[in-house]
């Protein structure tokens, strides 16, 4: 459990700045990548150890920091839109809505996904929570952090012994 | 690297830069707005989603911003290209420290304001950056199946 803590700690840092605003605007889809690639150097730091990474070790930190990740992210969002009864797909809302209204699809289909959307944002509004789109947003995060995470983790890796390896050499 | 598993490689790759033009897409098939809502809230995990970054043509726009997808024409390209013949990747970090560096300095200049945001430009520093993340990505995994075949043997 131990050697894993330097991916846990980096996964919750990544679940929490996934969702501020302004981060997100900046960071984009940099935010898990270079999350793993922190987690890996501070592990070679705090070891000491500069040798290769292996890639299957490199490989089990991705998964770790995308579960943790999503699991934090979910659980803040949850929270803040729990407490504050907002959040991105209310302040979004009405532009979907526009969007879908904008789609040359049978009519009774639109008014079908208008209503989903609709049931979503009377109960996040209501009562800061749904169950719809809890499970939604953490399928979604689960799903997409752990791919991103691993691709990160094995790119920073393969960067990081490449980067040891030129440094042998000086 | 065996050729089926860099085709899995490309065609996961091609289903997720596919999904970027799903708002295309469901003119195809009228049932796919039941997914809509997810696949939008997918790519706004990877993506800021900024309305005046997207790139769009006929009331339609992508689920990320230019830059974006420039990355992910990048990765779809190389992983294309590796499809086709298997090159033997050696890195050099100098290329990721250029490809990054002109990345992060287009987006530090447009937040800033030194220039205006330009979505051809975006998209050209995503594809170089893309481009060499594959090759990085792809050589990890390379040595992990290489550590799997060799736990085995």
């Amino acid at each position: 459990m131990k050697k894993y803590i330097s991916p846990f700690i980096i996964g919750f840092a990544a679940g929490v700045l996934q969702v501020v605003p302004f981060i997100k605007s900046f960071a984009c889809c940099l935010i898990i990548p270079f999350a793993s690639y922190i987690s890996l150097s501070l592990d070679q730091k705090a070891n000491k150890d500069y040798s290769k990474i292996l890639m299957s070790k490199a490989f089990i930190f991705g998964i770790v920091i995308g579960l943790t990740s999503a699991f934090f992210g979910t659980v803040f969002e949850i929270l803040i839109t729990f407490i504050t009864k907002q959040n991105d797909l209310i302040a979004s809302l009405p532009e979907l809505i526009k969007m879908v209204d904008n789609f040359p699809v049978d009519e009774n289909i639109k008014k079908e996904v208008i209503s989903l959307f609709d049931n979503v944002k009377n109960d996040l509004i209501n009562k800061g929570f749904s169950l719809f789109y809890t499970v939604t947003i953490l399928l979604n995060n689960l799903i997409v952090n752990t791919i991103f995470g691993v691709v990160g983790s094995l790119i920073s890796a393969s960067f990081i012994n490449n980067k040891n390896k030129n440094l042998d050499f000086q | 690297m065996t050729y089926p598993l860099r085709l899995i490689i490309f065609i996961f790759v091609f289903i997720w830069f596919t999904g970027i033009f799903f708002e295309w897409i469901i003119s195809f098939n009228n049932n796919l707005i039941f997914i809509f809502p997810f696949a939008e809230r997918t790519y706004s995990l990877v993506c800021h989603q900024d309305s005046t970054k997207l790139i769009g043509f006929n009331n339609h726009h992508t689920f990320v911003c230019a830059r974006c997808t420039g990355i992910y024409f990048g990765v779809l390209i190389c992983s294309f290209l590796n499809l086709v013949k298997n090159f033997k990747i050696s890195l050099n970090n100098n290329f990721i420290y250029i490809f990054f560096s002109i990345l992060l300095l287009d987006v530090f200049a447009t937040t800033i304001g030194i220039y205006e945001y330009s979505k051809i430009i975006s998209f050209l520093t995503g594809v170089f950056f893309g481009s060499v993340a594959f090759s990085y990505f792809y050589y990890g995994l390379n040595k992990l199946f290489e550590e799997k075949i060799g736990l085995k043997n």
